[in-house]
C-alpha cells in the first residue's frame, strides 16, 4: 500500500540545515498495523506527516497505491487525504466549537456525504465507539480517554485504508489508553492499515511491525506476528 | 457546510463576547453613521425628482457680467412672459412670485384667526400647475387661478385654517389688504422640494401687491421671489434655448446692460444643489459627508481585521485539524467570511437601532422629516445589503486569507508566530491610518468651530448685541412715529432707529450707481440702505469723514462707506464729501459723510460698496438698542406697545445676533456633524485600540513576567504599551496633519475673512488623541504591569 524510497526532508534555517529523513525507504501492506518508534528528533513525526500528506518530501518518491503523491498539489492532496487517510493525534485536536456529533460529522461534510447518510454514518461510528450518549457535548465536557474515541470515530467515519496515528495515548490513562489500543486493533482487523508513532513498547505490542528508527533513518525492523 | 460555518461562526461569537462585543459595536457605530449619512444624501439627491417631466423643467435664472459674474435665481418679472412669447421652445412657461412670513387671516365661524406663515404666498400662473406635479385635490383644473381674486391652498392649511369644514370657497385675507376665495386645494407638498409655497394666488393679483414689478417694463431689477420656469419641448435642446437667450438682453436691455444682463436655464435637478443659484445643499458637503461615511466605515473594518489577525492564532488549531480532514484553503478562507458576516449582520441589527435613534437629531439639524422605513425603501435596503457585502469582505478578507494560509503541521503543534497573522507592523499600518482619519475629523471640527467663533466673535464694524429687531408691517409714518416714541421712552432702551435692514442682513436691495457727473453708470453696484438719523448711533457704526444723515422724510443726502470710496478710485473719503450721488437711476443726493467699513454680508463675502439715505416708505424694522439687563421687562413691554400699534398683525421679534448667526447655518449643522462623527470616529478607533492593548497584554504575559523578575519597574513595563502606541499616533499625526491642512484651506477659501490655521489646533488635536489613547489603553496597561510575576510566568 505505501512505499517510500530515498525519502528525504531537511528542515533550513538562515544558518543551519537539519536532516529530519535522511534517504528512509520501506514499504508497508494493505491490512498491517506499524509501530514507528525512536526518540525524539528522531523524523518520526516528519514521516507521519509526509505519510499523512500534510507535508511534502524535498526528495524522494513515496507511492500510495501505487501512485506517486510525493509532488502532489494541495488539491490533490487534500483530495487524497479526504477520502483515504484517517488521523488520530495525542492531544484529540478536537474542534471546541462543535459538539461531538459535529466534530465527527466533519470529514464527511469535506467529502460532500448529504446530510442523511451523514447522519447515518456519525451514529453508526459513535454508536461502535460506545459514546453515543455524548453525541450532544461538547469536546471540553468529555474525558480525555471519551475525547481520544471520539477522535477515533472522527478518523473512521469515513472508512479510510489507512489510519496514522501520533502517540494516540500520550495524553491518556492506562486505562483509557488501553481502550483505545483495542479500538486500533479492533479496526486493524476490521482490515484498516495503521501506522502508528508511539514512545510506549506497550503499545508498540499491539502492532504487527515495529520500525526503529534514529536521526532520520530506519535503524532495526522488529516484526511481532 | 454553510449550515457548519454559521454554526461555528456564532458559537465563536457566543464564545469571544467581549471582542465581538467590540467589533460588534464598532462595525454598527460605522454602519449606523453611513445609513444616516445614506438617508440624508438620497433625500437630498431625491429632490423634486418626483415631477414626471422633470427632465425637461427648467428655471430661467439671471447672470450679471459686469465686474466678475454676479448669480440669482431670480429674473426680471418680464421675463418668463418674453420667453414666451418671443421663442417657440416651451410646451409651457410659468412665472411665480413669492412673498414670504405673510399674515393670514381667516374667519372661522366668526372668530377671526391669524397665522404667519413662513412661506408666504405666491402669485401664479395656472401654468406652474402644467409643469410641475402638485396634484389639485378639490377644484377645476382647467380654470384654477384663471379668475382675479382666487386662491388654492395645500391640504394642510386648509385643515389649519378651516378644520373639517369644506375649504371650497372660503376666503383668507392676505396681509391684512386683500381677500382671496379659495377655488381649489392641492395635495400637500412633498418634503423633498424646494418649492416649497403652500398658498398660490392668481397671478393677474399681483399688480395689487407690487404694481411696479407687476408691470411689463420692471427688466431693471430683480426681486428673489420672482422666478420663472418652463417645461422645453420635447426633443428641444437646451443649449440651443442658451444660445438664444441673449436675444432677450439684446431686445429688452440698452447700451452696456445689454451685456451685463444675461439669461440662463438651470435644470431642475440642479436648483437643490447650486450654491450660486441660492441651491440649499451645496453638493460639495454631500461629498464630504460621503467620504466621511467612507472613513468611518474604513476605521470600523480596520478594527475588525486587526482584532481578527491578532486573534487568529487562537484559531490556528481548528484551521489545522479542518486541513487534515480535508479542508481546501478555500474552505477556510470562506467559513471566516460567513463568520465576519454573522458580525457584520449583528452589527447592521444594531446600527439600524442606533440610526432609528439617531434619526430624530438629523431631522432636527437639517429641519427636515426624513425616516426611515427599512422595508418600503428599496434603496436603502439594497443599500444595507450592498453595506454589508461589503464590509464583510473589506474586513473578513484579510484575515480569511491569514488563517486559510496556515501550515496544518504548524497550526496543529500550535508552532505560528506573529510573523505567520501578518505580523505586528501589518496592525501597526492598520492603528496609524485608523488614527490619521480620527485626527483628521478632529482637526476638522475645531477648524469649523474655530471659524465660526470667529465669524461670531469678530468685530463686525457695528454692534450686533442687545439689538432687537421688532418689524415694521405697513409704512404708516403715523403708526412708525408713535411707536418710536412710545419705545423711546421705556427704561431699558437705549437708543432706535427706523431702517429697511440691519447693517448685516440676509434681505438686501443692490442697484446701479452713477458718481458726481460721469456719464454712465459705475461697472460696480451700491448695497442700499435706508435708515433715519439714529442708524449709525443704533448700530455704533463710526463715521471717518462729514457728518451724519440730517432727519428726513425721503432721500435727501446719503452716507457711504469706506469700500465706496475705494471702488470710485479715490484716496480719501473726504473726497467724497458733497459730490452728487444717482442711485437707481431715480435718487440724486449729495453724499455728507463716510462711514467706517462694516460687513454687510456673511465672511463668505467681500464687504460691498454700501450707501444710507433715509426713506419713510422703505422702512422695515425697528432696531432697538436695549439694556440687557432690563431684558425681561422691556420685552415684555415691546410686544405690548407693538400689539397696540399694530392691532391686526402678529407680533415676533429677532436678536440681530442670532439672525446673523443664522448665515452660518449650514456651517453650524455641519460642524455638529462632523463633531458626531469625528466623535463616533474616536469611539471605533479607541474601542479597537482597547482590542489590540487587550490582545498585547495577553500576549506579553510571560515577557512582562520576566521583565519582573528581572527587576523592571511598574512605569517601565507601561511603557513598553506607552512606547507603541506613542509612536503609532505621532506617525499618524503626521499623515493626519498636512492632508487636514489641506482640506481645511480648502474650506476656508470659501471665506473672505476667516480664521489662521495656527499650530494650536494641530497641538490640540495630537494632545487630544494622545489623551483618549492614554485612557483607552490604560487601565490594561497597568492591569498587566501589576500582574504577580509568578503567576503571569504559571499560565505560560
Amino acid at each position: 500500500m505505501i512505499n517510500i524510497t530515498n525519502l528525504q526532508k531537511f528542515y533550513r534555517t538562515e544558518e543551519v540545515e537539519t536532516i529530519a529523513l535522511n534517504n528512509l525507504s520501506f514499504g508497508i501492506k494493505e491490512g498491517e498495523f506499524v509501530a514507528i518508534m525512536g526518540p525524539s528528533g528522531c523524523g518520526k513525526s516528519t514521516l507521519l506527516n509526509i505519510l499523512g500528506l500534510l507535508d511534502d518530501p524535498d526528495d524522494g518518491s513515496y507511492l500510495f497505491n501505487g501512485i506517486e503523491v510525493a509532488k502532489f498539489n494541495e488539491r490533490k492532496r487534500s483530495d487524497l487525504r479526504k477520502h483515504n487517510i484517517g488521523f488520530v493525534f495525542q492531544s484529540f485536536n478536537l474542534i471546541d466549537e462543535l459538539t461531538v456529533f459535529e466534530n465527527v460529522e466533519l470529514p464527511l461534510i469535506y467529502t460532500k456525504v448529504g446530510a442523511a447518510e451523514r447522519k447515518r454514518r456519525v451514529e453508526e461510528v459513535l454508536d461502535k465507539m460506545q459514546i453515543m450518549h455524548r453525541r450532544n457535548h461538547f469536546p471540553q465536557q468529555l474525558s480525555g480517554g471519551q475525547q481520544q474515541r471520539v477522535a477515533v470515530a472522527r478518523a473512521v467515519v469515513n472508512n479510510p485504508k489507512l489510519i496514522l496515528a501520533d502517540e494516540p495515548t500520550g495524553n491518556l490513562d492506562s486505562s483509557n489508553g488501553n481502550d483505545v489500543m483495542q479500538l486500533l486493533t479492533d479496526l486493524n482487523e476490521q482490515g484498516t492499515t495503521i501506522i502508528m508513532v508511539t514512545h510506549s513498547e506497550h503499545d508498540a505490542r499491539y502492532t504487527h511491525r515495529i520500525i526503529r528508527m534514529l536521526d532520520g533513518q530506519a535503524v532495526t525492523e522488529n516484526i511481532l506476528v | 457546510m454553510l449550515i457548519n460555518y454559521i454554526k461555528i461562526g456564532w458559537r465563536n461569537f457566543t464564545r469571544h463576547r467581549s471582542f465581538a462585543a467590540i467589533n460588534v459595536v464598532g462595525l454598527a457605530s460605522g454602519i449606523a453613521c453611513c445609513i444616516l449619512i445614506f438617508t440624508l444624501i438620497s433625500f437630498h439627491l431625491s429632490f423634486d425628482t418626483f415631477h414626471t417631466r422633470k427632465d425637461r423643467i427648467y428655471r430661467l435664472v439671471t447672470q450679471w457680467h459686469d465686474d466678475g459674474i454676479g448669480y440669482s435665481p431670480a429674473v426680471p418679472q418680464p421675463l418668463g412672459k418674453a420667453f414666451r412669447e418671443d421663442f417657440d421652445f416651451a410646451e409651457k412657461t410659468a412665472r411665480i412670485v413669492d412673498y414670504q412670513n405673510i399674515l393670514i387671516s381667516v374667519k372661522n365661524g366668526g372668530e377671526l384667526k391669524k397665522f404667519s406663515e413662513r412661506w408666504g404666498i405666491a402669485y401664479t400662473e395656472p401654468a406652474y400647475f402644467d409643469i410641475f406635479d402638485f396634484p389639485l385635490l378639490k377644484g377645476d383644473r382647467a380654470t384654477m387661478l384663471k379668475e382675479p381674486g382666487t386662491a388654492l391652498v395645500t391640504e394642510k392649511l386648509a385643515k389649519k385654517y378651516f378644520g373639517d369644514k369644506n375649504p371650497m370657497n372660503q376666503v383668507i385675507r392676505v396681509d391684512n389688504r386683500f381677500d382671496y376665495k379659495i377655488t381649489g386645494v392641492l395635495r400637500d407638498i412633498p418634503e423633498n422640494t424646494d418649492l416649497r409655497q403652500e398658498i398660490y394666488l392668481s397671478y393677474i393679483n399681483l399688480k395689487d401687491w407690487n404694481p411696479w414689478i407687476a408691470g411689463n417694463d420692471s427688466w431693471g431689477g430683480v426681486y428673489s421671489g420672482c422666478k420663472a420656469y418652463a417645461l422645453l419641448k420635447p426633443n428641444v435642446n437646451s443649449k440651443k434655448v442658451a444660445a438664444a437667450m441673449p436675444l432677450i438682453s439684446k431686445k429688452y436691455f440698452k447700451g452696456r446692460d445689454q451685456k451685463i444682463w444675461r439669461f440662463a436655464l438651470q435644470p431642475v435637478a440642479d436648483m437643490h444643489f447650486n450654491p450660486d443659484y441660492d441651491g440649499y445643499a451645496d453638493t460639495k458637503y454631500l461629498w464630504a459627508l460621503f467620504f466621511i461615511g467612507v472613513f468611518l466605515i474604513v476605521t470600523a473594518s480596520v478594527n475588525f481585521i486587526n482584532l481578527a489577525t491578532a486573534q487568529a492564532l487562537n484559531r490556528s488549531r481548528e484551521v489545522g485539524i479542518r486541513k487534515v480532514l480535508g479542508s481546501l484553503q478555500s474552505q477556510v478562507f470562506w467559513q471566516f467570511i460567513a463568520e465576519t458576516a454573522i458580525i457584520t449582520a449583528s452589527a447592521i441589527v444594531l446600527a439600524v437601532a442606533i440610526s432609528a435613534v439617531g434619526l430624530p437629531w438629523l431631522n432636527n439639524l437639517f429641519e427636515s422629516e426624513m425616516s426611515l422605513h427599512l422595508f418600503s425603501n428599496g434603496p436603502l435596503l439594497a443599500f444595507l445589503v450592498l453595506l454589508g457585502v461589503v464590509v464583510t469582505f473589506l474586513s473578513g478578507s484579510y484575515p480569511g486569507l491569514v488563517l486559510a494560509r496556515f501550515q496544518p503541521v504548524l497550526a496543529l503543534k500550535s508552532k505560528l508566530s506573529q510573523r505567520h497573522i501578518g505580523g505586528f507592523s501589518l496592525r501597526r499600518i492598520l492603528v496609524v491610518a485608523q488614527f490619521s482619519i480620527s485626527q483628521m475629523m478632529i482637526i476638522g471640527t475645531l477648524v469649523i468651530a474655530g471659524q465660526i467663533r470667529y465669524s461670531r466673535t469678530s468685530d463686525l464694524g457695528f454692534n450686533k448685541d442687545a439689538v432687537v429687531m421688532l418689524p415694521l408691517p405697513d409704512n404708516d409714518k403715523v403708526k412708525m412715529t408713535a411707536l418710536r416714541s412710545r419705545l423711546q421712552e421705556l427704561p431699558g432702551v437705549q437708543n432706535l432707529s427706523l431702517c429697511w435692514q440691519a447693517p448685516a442682513a440676509s434681505s438686501n436691495n443692490t442697484t446701479g450707481l452713477i458718481y458726481e457727473n460721469r456719464a454712465e453708470e459705475e461697472h460696480w453696484s451700491v448695497n442700499t440702505k435706508n435708515a433715519d438719523d439714529q442708524y449709525l448711533k443704533t448700530f455704533g457704526l463710526t463715521l471717518v469723514a462729514g457728518r451724519n444723515l440730517y432727519p428726513a422724510d425721503t432721500a435727501r443726502e446719503f452716507l457711504v462707506n469706506e469700500t465706496f470710496v475705494k471702488k470710485l478710485g479715490l484716496k480719501s473719503p473726504k473726497e467724497v464729501i458733497g459730490k452728487l450721488l444717482t442711485v437707481n437711476r431715480t435718487v440724486k443726493a449729495p453724499i455728507v459723510g463716510v462711514v467706517k467699513d462694516f460687513y454687510n454680508y456673511s465672511f463668505r463675502s467681500e464687504i460691498s460698496a454700501v450707501c444710507i439715505s433715509s426713506d419713510w416708505g422703505n422702512y422695515g424694522n425697528c432696531a432697538v438698542k436695549i439694556d440687557m439687563r432690563s431684558a425681561k421687562t422691556t420685552l415684555p413691554a415691546f410686544q405690548k406697545i407693538w400689539n397696540e400699534t399694530y392691532p391686526d398683525y402678529l407680533y415676533e421679534y429677532q436678536f440681530l445676533d442670532d439672525s446673523i448667526a443664522g448665515f452660518y447655518r449650514m456651517d453650524n449643522i455641519m460642524l455638529k456633524l462632523t463633531q458626531a462623527f469625528a466623535g463616533i470616529a474616536v469611539l471605533i478607533g479607541s474601542l479597537g485600540l482597547y482590542g489590540l492593548i487587550s490582545f498585547m497584554a495577553v500576549r506579553k504575559t510571560k515577557e512582562i513576567g520576566l521583565r519582573k523578575v528581572l527587576g523592571a519597574t511598574i512605569p517601565g513595563i507601561l511603557w513598553i504599551f506607552g512606547k507603541e502606541f506613542s509612536r503609532l499616533l505621532v506617525i499618524a499625526f503626521l499623515i493626519a496633519a498636512p492632508l487636514a491642512w489641506w482640506a481645511m484651506r480648502k474650506y476656508l477659501e470659501e471665506f473672505q475673512y476667516k480664521m489662521g490655521i495656527g499650530p494650536g489646533i494641530f497641538l490640540l488635536a495630537i494632545g487630544g488623541t494622545f489623551a483618549i489613547a492614554a485612557v483607552t489603553i490604560g487601565y490594561r496597561s497597568i492591569k498587566a504591569a501589576l500582574a504577580n510575576p509568578v503567576k503571569s510566568l504559571r499560565t505560560e
